[in-house]
């Protein structure tokens, strides 16, 4: 979280632990499905190492882009499973980063709430359209 | 208030007004009381007043060899402790800070590393000296409550000291609190005390130094 | 088709009638989760909790106040997710924000009060001014103190934004001619929550109010009662110059050197190390900055007193209540007493000496 002073440049080897962690959760979500995430903005990580990480994981055959309350991102790394979700606010700034560890990111499924929503607006689409 | 605003306020500041008291008060006093004038002549090519205490003073600060045997272990560890406490008191960037408040003056300090090395090496020394005073028989027998009181107010800035600079335990603002008010303790103590010989060793070595010298010892 | 409409009055609904999807709540509870160090995880179950929540009931008045606080929640963002507190809460009153003014707005509290007694949080900033019967801040005839015993009676909890309501803040500050008091010194029959700052960090008070809604409780609380989520680190222990305080390498002057290579600012009067709050991770304006990133020494202004440390730039070490005067005559009155006593010893010896006998 530190955007400024000397350290941006500085690999603390902060994403080697992390690629370790992912590994744990990888082996799990692949024995039971059991799904996970790692915050990456509650850590103390330069600039630097996001990016080292970032060059670890690399990307694989899926990218997103998410229009709501601002843009967010997501994509699958080269390890299916892995997913790198990066959320912005309207005004550009990373509010939230996180590393998912699952079969589909939370964000990119469609909610209950919304499909009802869904219906109901299609109906009435639908239903206005009928006097054709 | 909060406890810090106490220690850094109205506590340090009656402290303060207490200790210029106190030193005043037994300075004053040790300086125009009453001495036995020697009326005898002085010895041939015995030295002049002066040269007489710096000698004195001098010859004081190492045990003479007839009794070394027996003190050297207490007199390499009170150096230890007393240069650690100078080291530490005068070095440290955060105490300079204060003296700078109180006189103006200020000079270069030293890295914390350094002073926190130093510092503990001082604790531990503290901490051998009242070994020594409750294990050594003949200490122990001419030991008053005075001397465990110096002692006591002397280790716990060092210990507080060591404890804020860490931030071992406590928040921050109690840490530096307490350490203040520990200071307290020991500025409102000194003058009373065992811890006076800070001032007195000057005057009683180099008196020594004056008066055996001119009878053409060297004691 | 069965009626899938949420139910009226949850946070859900008004999403859903402003069109703003679930999706988007999650993105907002991601944010949540992270804003207060929660595991990522517990993003999807804040969403669910905040779809289902009935919208919170505010009502916000100001006191002894400069509108700072209000300021910082409402201009900061422009816009971005926090504006999704809006959707949280209904804020049924806010003179500085609302249409109605005068006996409309007043009634417009009333009204508000009476149809969610014993549901609705209150939101303070300011200080109340108590000397000479209140009479220094008043809003329609009523003195603060008035309309504040008023307002919380039938309150379920109040927030003290900024650190006047907090703690008394600016007006209390020495001499403080108005009688100001914090408002936790007059409510002492409810749950007051301080979300201390002059001004509090935005995120802090959104990010509050949030949690009351998601968990429908209070936050934990430090002993001046501030969440622990946001309050619970001192700036210090999360400053990124840390790494020079702990080496001892200290900028001596503003844009000296050591200033310029982002050495630490203690010398120059910093108080992170006595201060609570968020600053040094949420930091400023969306993430940009904070006043010691930006080469200036915290002032400490989300700490009962700041006003009075003894001043922004005075050091720690640096006692606050010097008498050089009293030192002075301490120094000669120890003087006169020392003269003193040496001359009763001397009278004592030359008596035992003119009295006969060896001389002592």
């Amino acid at each position: 979280m530190h955007d400024a002073g000397p350290f941006e440049n500085v690999r603390t080897g902060l994403a080697r632990a992390i690629e370790r962690e992912i590994l744990q959760h990888l082996q799990a979500l692949a024995a039971d499905g059991t799904e996970t995430a790692i915050d990456l903005r509650s850590l103390p990580m330069s600039a630097a190492d996001r990016a080292e990480l970032d060059a670890a994981l690399g990307r694989g055959e899926v990218s997103a882009k998410l229009s709501t309350m601002g843009e967010s991102e997501v994509w699958e790394t080269r390890f299916p499973g892995v997913w790198w979700v990066r959320h912005c606010g309207r005004d550009g700034r990373v509010i939230a980063e996180q590393v998912e560890i699952a079969l589909t990111p939370e964000i990119l499924k469609a909610d209950i709430a919304d499909v009802r929503a869904a219906a109901m607006r299609l109906r009435d689409h639908l239903a206005a359209r009928e006097p054709e | 208030m909060t406890l810090l605003d106490f220690a850094r306020g109205p506590a340090i500041d009656a402290a303060l007004i207490v200790f210029v008291f106190g030193i005043a008060w037994r300075l004053t006093w040790l300086l125009f009381l009453p001495h036995s004038v020697d009326f005898s002549p002085p010895r041939p090519r015995a030295p002049g007043r002066i040269a007489g205490a710096a000698k004195g003073f001098i010859r004081h600060m190492w045990p003479a060899s007839a009794y070394a045997g027996r003190t050297m272990f207490g007199v390499i560890n009170s150096y230890v402790f007393h240069i650690g406490l100078a080291i530490v008191v005068l070095g440290f960037a955060e105490h300079v800070l204060f003296i700078r408040d109180l006189t103006g003056f200020t000079w270069a300090t030293l890295p914390t590393g350094i002073i926190t090395v130093v510092a503990v090496v001082t604790l531990a020394a503290l901490v051998v000296q009242l070994m020594r005073r409750l294990f050594d028989p003949v200490l122990k027998l001419i030991s008053t409550a005075g001397d465990y009181w110096a002692w006591f107010v002397t280790t716990l800035p060092v210990a507080t000291g060591i404890a804020t600079v860490s931030h071992l335990w406590l928040r921050y603002e109690d840490l530096l609190a307490i350490h203040i008010l520990s200071v307290c303790l020991f500025l409102i103590s000194f003058p009373f005390g065992k811890l006076m010989h800070a001032f007195i060793v000057f005057i009683t070595r180099s008196q020594t130094g004056i008066t055996y010298s001119r009878r053409g010892a060297e004691i | 088709m069965e009626d899938w409409s949420p139910e009226a009055g949850t946070v859900g609904e008004a999403l859903t009638r402003q069109g703003v999807s679930r999706r988007a709540l999650l993105k907002y509870g991601s944010y949540l989760a992270t804003l207060m160090a929660l595991p990522p995880t517990a993003g999807k179950a804040i969403a669910q909790s905040l779809a289902k929540a009935k919208r919170q009931s505010v009502i916000y008045i100001s006191f002894q106040e400069c509108t700072g606080c209000l300021e910082s929640l409402t201009r900061s963002f422009s816009p971005s997710i926090e504006d999704m507190i809006f959707n949280l809460i209904s804020l049924d009153y806010q003179e500085t924000l609302q249409a109605a003014a005068g006996e409309a707005a007043e009634k417009a509290r009333q009204d508000a009060m009476a149809a969610n007694k014993g549901k609705y949080v209150v939101v303070v900033d300011g200080s109340v001014p108590t000397a000479d019967n209140g009479v220094y801040s008043t809003i329609g005839g009523k003195t603060n103190v008035e309309i504040l015993k008023e307002t919380v009676a039938d309150a379920m909890a109040v927030l003290s934004v900024g650190t006047c309501a907090s703690f008394g803040g600016l007006p209390y500050a020495n001499p403080n001619p108005t009688g100001a008091v914090p408002v936790s010194a007059l409510v002492t029959d409810k749950p007051v929550i301080n979300v201390s700052g002059c001004p509090p960090v935005p995120e802090v008070i959104a990010g509050t109010i949030a949690y009351i809604v998601t968990f429908g409780k209070l936050p934990p609380l430090d002993r001046h009662n501030r969440p622990t989520p946001f309050f619970g680190d001192s700036i210090h222990d999360r400053c990124y110059r840390r790494p020079f305080y702990d080496k001892g390498l200290f900028a001596k002057a503003f844009d000296d050197e050591g200033a310029r290579n982002g050495w630490c600012l203690y010398e120059l009067g910093c108080k992170g190390p006595i201060t609570y709050n968020s600053c040094a991770t949420v930091k400023w304006n969306g993430g940009t900055s904070y006043p010691i990133q930006s080469g200036h020494s915290c002032l400490g202004c989300s700490e009962p007193n700041f006003w009075d440390l003894g001043g922004f730039y005075r050091p720690l070490p640096d006692p606050t209540d010097k008498r050089p005067a009293a030192v002075g005559a301490a120094a000669v009155a120890g003087a006169a007493v020392g003269i003193a006593t040496a001359a009763a010893a001397r009278s004592r010896k030359r008596k035992a000496t003119h009295e006969g006998g060896p001389s002592k």
